[in-house]
């Protein structure tokens, strides 16, 4: 039989520290990002668009009849449909940082899997009893 | 009051209380899901255009028949409150489990943000309409999420009661909006043939809108969670969110098809309440109520079967000490995890305020996508180490290991669908992941008993 | 002060009442109940199982 590991009990103050340090990781590494926006989800139209937004027509917009009549039944004039119109994703693909989110991917999911891996005979050994070998 | 408490019959042990039927584990599912018919899976639109939204929904839905067919085989023979977590438990080892958990907790607790977030923003748009002034969508936010939070504290059945009500009535409302268009007649009352514009970003785009393809779906295997609450686990649960997943593919091509008919994309793709728009266009008054209606359930009903979700995982991995063990406390009285209930309501409602939704839902895609990529991992390694004959399976999904390996194509397309245009977002979950893993894997795991972790009655596994 | 400003206010109020009642029960139940049977509950095991078990021990 393998040995039994006793685990120590943890002081009500080590697990406020515990939550905190939770609620910390959570909002310094999520919210942060989020509020100063170095996202790139929404992007500003580079000047050039914006002002071509000023002069626009539903033609210039490459609008056909129907979608016309639509953009005005949701309230929208050619400048302001203009604004959504022309606000396009941009996908080029940067093979550095294309490589570089993939190996923090792949870097991330080696590390939990080997580990566990680790953890896991030890409980197996724990539960079962560690094999002869 | 507190002698109402202290009378309750005190056993010598809690636990969740056996009350919930097949109707609730649908209700649980679709709940969660249906509302993202209602608002989020538009910003695929966004990446891809009309066209590329629907191929995405396809593809997309073969990735969950995927998760579907691999979660009901795993699940038909772990049936705990934790799901997947107690699954990774099991099966690949404790950091991973640790993660699968933390997966759980951030995807519901972030859609159970964006839903909230929605609510105040339809409150706000009708105050708008009204003529109010100034007025603070922040508090509606608070509410909703006050008084779910408050219904779920207090009972597990009469929150998925309610649950099933409302999502019942979402789910009604779409099919009215259906007919009520009469999309038999093309180009009176509905203009796909001029609205749809082929794709304007070229097949990169409809890879892009994989990513917002996954919110018509998205939570679908939180039925799971209830596995400690419902009768006759085994039975239920496959039944329900077969059933689920036949709801939503149902309720996905009917939305794609009104919206996609009615609005340009443009528009469709920034809207944030893309079927209720689709229902002013119609100018029926009684639609545009029953469609402010059906957003307003579909997005209640979601938060409230998140809260259910997260609060179970969190309190799950308290009770093994993977967190603090003072979540591990399940209600006297109303048995329900009610401290970890409690305590994730502050971050879903500082998500909620910032008011940025297509990145608060990729935070809550990225969680769920991470799971996904560890359930096709976990269920190679579970027909290795227990094969077939070897444990009791409820359900054994066939043709192993080709859905897994679709599964995992399909992530891995996902995720590059996220680098394009969230490519930060992908980055920043990613960290948050890895500082929590280093923080497990040197600091919490010390106090966590070993063996005690596996709990089911299986025999060693192979190769161990 | 018009309806929807009422209704902000009554929102608020509301939300810090059922806070306000599940932060108090939170504390309430701590105080009532030992700590090691709130923490009871064990995965794997539950209502069905252990009434079963009670049964066999009586006989």
């Amino acid at each position: 039989m393998a040995k039994i590991y006793q685990p120590p009990k943890q002081s009500r103050l080590g697990q406020f520290i515990d939550c905190v340090f939770l609620i910390a990781i959570v909002y310094g590494s999520l919210m942060l990002p989020l509020l100063f926006n170095f996202g790139n989800g929404e992007e500003t139209p580079p000047p050039e668009t914006a002002a071509a937004v000023q002069e626009a027509t539903w033609e210039s917009l490459g609008q056909n009849a129907v979608m016309q009549q639509q953009w005005e039944k949701l309230g929208f004039d050619p400048a302001s449909a203009g604004e959504i119109i022309n606000d396009r994703f941009d996908y080029t693909i940067e093979p550095w940082s294309l490589g570089i989110t993939a190996a923090i991917l792949i870097g991330y999911f080696i590390f939990v899997l080997t580990f566990s891996e680790k953890e896991y005979r030890e409980v197996i050994d724990e539960r079962f009893g560690k094999r002869q070998r | 009051m507190s002698d109402t408490v202290a009378q309750a019959p005190e056993k010598d042990r809690l636990f969740l209380l056996k009350v919930l039927g097949p109707t609730h584990v649908w209700a649980l599912g679709v709940g969660i899901v249906l509302v993202g018919e209602y608002m989020g899976w538009n910003f695929s639109v966004a990446k891809g255009g009309a066209l590329g939204s629907l191929i995405a929904c396809w593809v997309i839905g073969l990735l969950y028949t995927c998760v579907a067919m691999i979660d009901s085989e795993v699940t038909s023979t772990v049936a705990a409150a934790g799901g997947q977590y107690t699954q990774a438990k099991h099966i690949i080892g404790p950091l991973m489990a640790f993660n699968v958990g933390l997966y759980l907790v951030m995807a519901y607790t972030m859609l159970e943000a964006a839903d909230a977030l929605v609510v105040g923003d339809l409150i706000h748009q009708i105050g708008v309409e009204t003529g109010a002034v100034g007025l603070d969508p922040r508090a509606f936010v608070v509410l909703t999420i006050a008084f779910l939070a408050w219904l779920n504290y207090r009972g597990v059945l009469m929150t998925l009661t309610v649950n099933f009500l409302i999502t019942a009535v979402a789910f009604v409302a779409i099919i009215v909006l259906f007919f009520g268009i009469q999309p038999w007649q093309e180009g009176q009352t509905i203009f796909h043939r001029e609205l749809l514009t082929g794709l304007p970003y070229g097949w990169i785009g409809v890879v892009a809108a994989l990513q917002f393809g996954m919110w018509y779906y998205l939570g679908i295997e939180g039925t799971c969670q209830a596995a400690e609450e419902v009768r006759s686990a085994g039975r239920s649960i496959p039944l329900g969110t077969m059933l689920g997943m036949i709801t939503l593919l149902i309720a996905a091509s009917l939305t794609w098809f009104v919206a996609s008919g009615l609005l340009p994309w443009e528009y469709l793709g920034q809207s944030v309440v893309p079927l209720y728009d689709t229902a002013r266009m119609t100018g029926s008054p009684f639609l545009q109520s029953l469609l402010f209606i059906g957003t307003l359930f579909a997005a209640i009903a979601s938060a409230n079967g998140c809260i259910n979700d997260a609060a179970r995982a969190w309190f799950s991995m308290g009770r093994d000490k993977y967190m603090p063990i003072w979540f591990g406390a399940v209600h006297p009285r109303y048995r329900t995890p009610f401290r970890s209930i409690v305590f994730l309501i502050p971050i879903a409602v500082s998500f909620a305020f910032t008011g940025l939704l297509d990145q608060v839902i990729t935070f809550s895609i990225l969680s769920g996508l991470l799971g996904y990529t560890f359930m096709s991992i976990n269920v190679m390694k579970f027909r290795r180490s227990w094969p077939l004959g070897s444990i009791d399976r409820g359900y054994v999904h066939p043709f192993h290991p080709v859905p897994a390996l679709m599964l995992l194509t399909l992530c891995l397309a996902t995720y590059f669908a996220t680098y394009l245009g969230y490519g930060a977002q992908l980055i920043s979950i990613l960290v948050f992941y890895i500082i929590a893993s280093i923080w497990f894997a040197l600091h919490r795991y010390r106090y966590v008993a070993r063996g005690d972790q596996f709990t089911m009655a299986w025999p060693r596994p192979a190769n161990y | 002060m018009t309806i929807w400003s009422i209704a902000t206010y009554v929102a608020w109020g509301i939300s810090g009442l059922l806070l306000g009642w599940m932060l108090f029960d939170v504390i309430r139940v701590g105080q009532n109940y030992s700590e090691s049977f709130l923490l009871s509950a064990r995965e794997g095991e539950d209502e069905l199982l252990h009434e079963a078990e009670e049964e066999e021990g009586r006989q």
